[in-house]
Parts: C-alpha cells; sequence; structure tokens
C-alpha cells in the first residue's frame, strides 16, 4: 500500500484558535479505498483536522494535497466540488428543511439532475427510515435518523473520499452497529474512502484498516489498526 | 365609515402594505442570511425611484450636479421601474462589497457592521442631495397612459373609486411577492439561500458559494427595495433625499411585527400596517405614521418575536 500515492496528505499541518494552538506538526496520508481512523481524547484536536481538509478553518501553516491538487489552495464549496464530502460533528442537519430538500442540498455541486433523482432513491433504499420521513422536516427526526440523514446527505455529493467526524455519538448501540455496516460497506462496495473520527475507538479500530492517535494536537504515533488494538498506549487511554 | 369607503381605504390600504411589504423583504433577505439590519436599505429605496425618475427621460430641477440633466432617451415606464429596479440591486450589491464583506472578513460583531451601514445610508442620502438636489420630484402623469386616472369598483349610485395608480401598485407588488416566494421555496438556488440563513458552515460543506450568495441576497434586496420606491414615488411623489429614511423606519416595525428574517411575517406584518394607516378616520390622518409604530408596540408586549416569528431557543 505504501507504493501507492496517497490520495490525501496531510503535513506538518498547523492550526491555531486564537491563541489556542490546535494543531502541530500533523502528518497523515489516506491511501484511495482505505478506511482510516483517528482517534483521540476530547479537544484532541480531531475535528479541527476535517475541518481543516473541508476549508472552513485557516490554517497557520503545512501543506495538504488531496488527489494532487493543493487543498489550501480551494474554497470550502471547491473542495466538495473535487469530490470530498464531510458529515460534520453533531450531524448538523438543516432542521428547517425537509429530508429531501437535505438530500437534493446534497446534490448541489451537482447538475445531472436524472442521476441525482436516482440517487435520491438508492438512499432511500439505503436508509428506509428516511424515505418515510421525506417530507418531513429536518428538525423533527431522532437523533439517530439525523446522522443517517446527515451522511445520505454527504453521499449525495458522490463523495471520492468521505470525512465522518464520531458518527456514532450519542446514539443506541444498534444504531451505531448499523451506521457502521453502512460505512463498511459504502467502502467495499462503492470504494469510497474514509476518514474516520470516532470516540468508540474499539469500534472504530475494527472498521479501518489503520489508525492515527492524536494527542494535544499532535500524532502521537499510527499503525495498521490490528497491531493498535493490541497496543497497550491505546488501550490504556482510549479502550477502558 | 360607510362601506363603500371601508372598501375603497381598504383597497387602498392593501396597496400601499404590499409596497410595505416587498420593501420589508428586502431587510428580511438579508437578515435571514446574515442576522444584521441594513440600514442602508431605506437609502437603496430612494435611488430607486430616482433612477426610474431618470430612465423614463425626466428632467432634473435646478440644484445638484445634475441641474437640468436629462437622458437623450426615454424608456417606457415598465421597462425603466426594471432598469430602475436592477441598478438599485447593483447599489445593493455595492453596499455588501463596502460595507458588509470587509468586516465579516474580520469576522466583526454584527453590531460593527449594522453601525457600519448606518453611515452607508448617510453617504448615499448625502451623495443623492449631492447629484440631483433636496427637491421633491414627481412622476409626469403620462407615465400611465392609456388607463383612467381611477376606476370605479361600484355602481353610478354607489360609487367605489380606486386611483388606478393603488391598483397597479398592488398588481407589481404582488407579482414580486408571489415570483420571490417561489424562488425560495421551489428553486435550488432557493434552497440554497434557506440553507445559508440556517447555518453558513454546514452550507459550505455542502459546496455551496455562501459569498456568492450573499451578493444575489444583496441584489435581490436592493432590487425590491427600488422598485418600491419607485412605487411610492409614483403614489404620491419622491420626497427628496430623505424619501427613504422615513419610510425605512417603517419598513423596520414591518419586519419586527411579522417576525424578524420570517418572509411570511414581512408580507403580512406590511398588510397589517398598510391596512391598519388607511383605515384612521379622516380626523386622524395626521396621526397615520404613529399607527406603525403603535401596532408593533402593542404586538411586541403580547408576542416579542413578531406575529409569525419563531420563538428564541437557546442553543445548547
Ligand atoms: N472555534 C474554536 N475557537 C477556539 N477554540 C477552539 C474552537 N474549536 C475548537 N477549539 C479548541 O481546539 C481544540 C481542538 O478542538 P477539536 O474540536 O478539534 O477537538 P476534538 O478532538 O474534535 O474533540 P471532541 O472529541 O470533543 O470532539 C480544543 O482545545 C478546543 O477547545
Ligand atoms: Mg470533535
Amino acid at each position: 500500500m505504501s507504493a501507492a500515492t496517497p490520495m490525501l496528505q496531510i503535513k506538518n499541518l498547523c492550526v491555531n484558535y486564537g491563541a489556542i494552538e490546535a494543531l502541530k506538526n500533523v502528518d497523515i496520508d489516506v491511501y484511495p479505498g482505505e478506511i482510516v481512523t483517528l482517534i483521540g481524547a476530547n479537544g484532541a484536536g480531531k475535528s479541527t483536522v476535517l475541518r481543516a481538509i473541508s476549508r472552513i478553518v485557516s490554517v497557520r501553516s503545512g501543506d495538504m494535497s488531496y488527489e494532487g491538487n493543493d487543498l489550501l489552495k480551494l474554497r470550502p464549496d471547491v473542495v466538495v466540488k473535487q469530490g470530498i464530502a464531510h458529515v460534520p460533528e453533531g450531524r448538523r442537519v438543516l432542521s428547517r428543511l425537509t429530508v429531501e430538500d437535505n438530500l437534493n442540498l446534497g446534490a448541489y455541486v451537482r447538475h445531472d439532475n436524472a442521476a441525482i433523482h436516482a440517487d435520491l432513491e438508492q438512499q432511500f433504499e439505503r436508509f428506509p427510515r428516511l424515505k418515510e420521513r421525506r417530507k418531513q422536516l429536518a428538525g423533527t427526526l431522532s437523533g439517530g435518523e439525523q446522522q443517517m440523514l446527515a451522511i445520505a446527505r454527504a453521499l449525495m455529493s458522490r463523495p471520492r473520499l468521505l470525512l465522518l467526524d464520531e458518527p456514532s455519538l450519542g446514539l443506541a448501540p444498534i444504531i451505531v452497529l448499523e451506521i457502521f455496516r453502512i460505512i463498511r460497506e459504502l467502502n467495499q462496495q462503492d470504494g469510497v474512502t474514509v476518514l474516520l473520527v470516532e470516540q468508540n475507538a474499539h469500534l472504530a479500530l475494527q472498521t479501518a484498516a489503520r489508525g492515527y492517535v492524536l494527542e494535544a494536537g499532535k500524532i502521537a504515533f499510527h499503525d495498521d489498526t490490528s497491531r493498535l488494538i493490541d497496543d497497550e498506549r491505546v488501550k490504556r487511554a482510549y479502550m477502558g | 365609515m360607510e362601506l363603500t369607503t371601508l372598501l375603497q381605504q381598504l383597497i387602498n390600504g392593501l396597496s400601499i402594505g404590499s409596497v410595505y411589504a416587498i420593501f420589508a423583504l428586502g431587510y428580511t433577505l438579508i437578515f435571514s442570511i446574515l442576522g444584521i439590519i441594513n440600514f442602508a436599505h431605506g437609502a437603496v429605496f430612494t435611488m430607486g425611484a430616482y433612477f426610474t425618475y431618470a430612465l423614463i427621460g425626466s428632467r432634473f430641477g435646478f440644484n445638484g450636479i445634475f441641474a437640468n440633466a436629462q437622458l437623450p432617451f426615454g424608456l417606457p415606464f415598465p421597462l425603466a421601474l426594471i432598469a430602475g429596479g436592477v441598478l438599485a440591486g447593483l447599489v445593493g450589491v455595492l453596499i455588501e462589497r463596502t460595507t458588509f464583506r470587509p468586516l465579516r472578513r474580520r469576522g466583526a460583531d454584527p453590531l460593527l457592521t449594522l453601525v457600519s451601514s448606518l453611515g452607508m445610508a448617510v453617504a448615499l442620502v448625502n451623495l443623492i442631495q449631492y447629484f440631483v438636489g433636496a427637491e421633491a420630484y414627481s412622476y409626469p402623469s403620462s407615465v400611465l397612459a392609456g388607463l383612467p386616472p381611477s376606476i370605479n369598483f361600484g355602481t353610478p349610485e354607489k360609487p367605489l373609486i380606486v386611483r388606478t395608480v393603488q391598483i397597479v401598485i398592488a398588481i407589481i407588488s404582488l407579482i414580486i411577492l408571489v415570483g420571490l416566494t417561489l424562488f425560495i421555496n421551489k428553486t435550488k438556488t432557493g434552497r440554497a439561500l434557506r440553507a445559508v440563513s440556517e447555518d453558513g458552515t454546514t452550507a459550505s460543506l455542502l459546496g455551496i458559494n455562501t459569498d456568492r450568495l450573499i451578493v444575489l441576497t444583496f441584489f435581490i434586496s436592493g432590487f425590491v427595495g427600488g422598485i418600491a420606491g419607485t412605487l411610492v414615488g409614483l403614489s404620491v411623489t419622491i420626497t427628496g433625499p430623505y424619501f427613504g429614511i422615513a419610510f425605512g423606519l417603517k419598513g423596520l416595525a414591518v419586519i419586527v411585527l411579522g417576525g424578524m428574517g420570517n418572509i411570511p411575517g414581512a408580507v403580512l406584518g406590511g398588510l397589517v400596517i398598510g391596512i391598519a394607516e388607511n383605515l384612521l378616520p379622516a380626523s386622524a390622518v395626521a396621526y397615520k405614521d404613529a399607527i406603525a409604530f403603535a401596532i408593533l408596540f402593542i404586538v411586541l408586549l403580547v408576542r416579542p418575536q413578531g406575529i409569525l416569528g419563531r420563538a428564541q431557543i437557546t442553543k445548547v
């Protein structure tokens, strides 16, 4: 795998929020077709990495390239056009819009209306709960349904790289398993590359092939998840 | 009040109320996206009225840089109305670039932007005076040539006479209201506008260029503001560079009354104030302008969020 060129390459990334140094010299590589997970404690900077990739926080220094393009030169809306979709932390569905409007907005960057319509139906097949509620305001969905909507909406842009920020947050175990099943399915059947941020380290390490451990804004270590699962440091810190 | 007079006043109220509504929508659109009142909106209204005045080929007065100036051509009124709206829309875009965007880039407090827009309003008013002087202008009656000055909706014995201008104004305003509502609720761009208005960051994550939509919003806001200015100028006169400022205050009353940032609310608020003003007995006409604020005062006591506004929910 190391022979291939990374789809996403992050080098020496530094991000500040005012005086707070949220990320310090972060290096991450994601190869095409992988699921990579980024784990770490609260406040470690996991969401900040995803926000930097999506260009919704300003980067202080470092390099980020995606499929050979310099991400730092792109506006957030152009990043989406390049094939990166971001499911933000806390779902962030547009609560005053209907489920269907949310999904259609997921395809905002596309213009192939017939294919968009087919994709909409595909999302409804994948998430039948959304189909029953297509005319309902997104704000009235349950937490699990909102997470499904947020993922389905991201898929509507037909991303090649999917950034997922804590998809399991606040959900019942059975829904979490369902969502992780869908993530694996997307990766295996549709070939979507995934960068997964998770608090639930156990599940994340089982799902991903490689993992990065972020501590206080720095990458502490990274390895294949098969080794991270048995790593004493990971066990102590993240798997209780 | 006699029934026919009542009906007459009701129609007049609907007519001016619908202009209040489209004018207030200009505030509402910007407020729903940026959470800021654009105080320069009243000045855009004024400019729209002057643009149309110039475009129909009318001559300016004796003061200002443009004293006695006149375009070498005159557009028919409907065309001039639209072109005046477009020019006012461009003024709106200019206001965004100079008054809103630089502060937004620096992450400034909305209060600062509000003050900045107030400064822009003063600058525009002075600019207007500099160019065309402080006198009042009236559109020539020929703009509605071909139409009778008034229409009798009653019978010869029981006349129900309404000025044609009021009907023209009501029709144009309604067309704009319906068009704008369809645009916001039924089109892809309208959907994106609603997304930006709820959550700009999430909208960016969906690939929406929020800056471009903000510019579009200012254009639409300026366009409807300019059209409203022309329509009011047509109904009464363009009273001078401060024309839009008093009207602007009333527009604020309309949006607060209807519920800030709420489109149906702005429409309802406009109609309520327009009708209430016109149902005043003749002896109280001098207090017409107080009506808007009296209604506002009472409604806010009962419903602080406005008639159709959402109650403030604290985010957790
Ligand atoms: N908008 C902001 N302004 C100031 N500081 C911020 C902002 N967003 C994040 N931070 C700080 O940056 C650091 C990293 O935050 P980030 O949200 O990336 O953490 P995280 O690893 O995603 O945490 P969690 O697991 O709780 O979601 C934290 O110390 C946080 O307090
Ligand atoms: Mg986070």
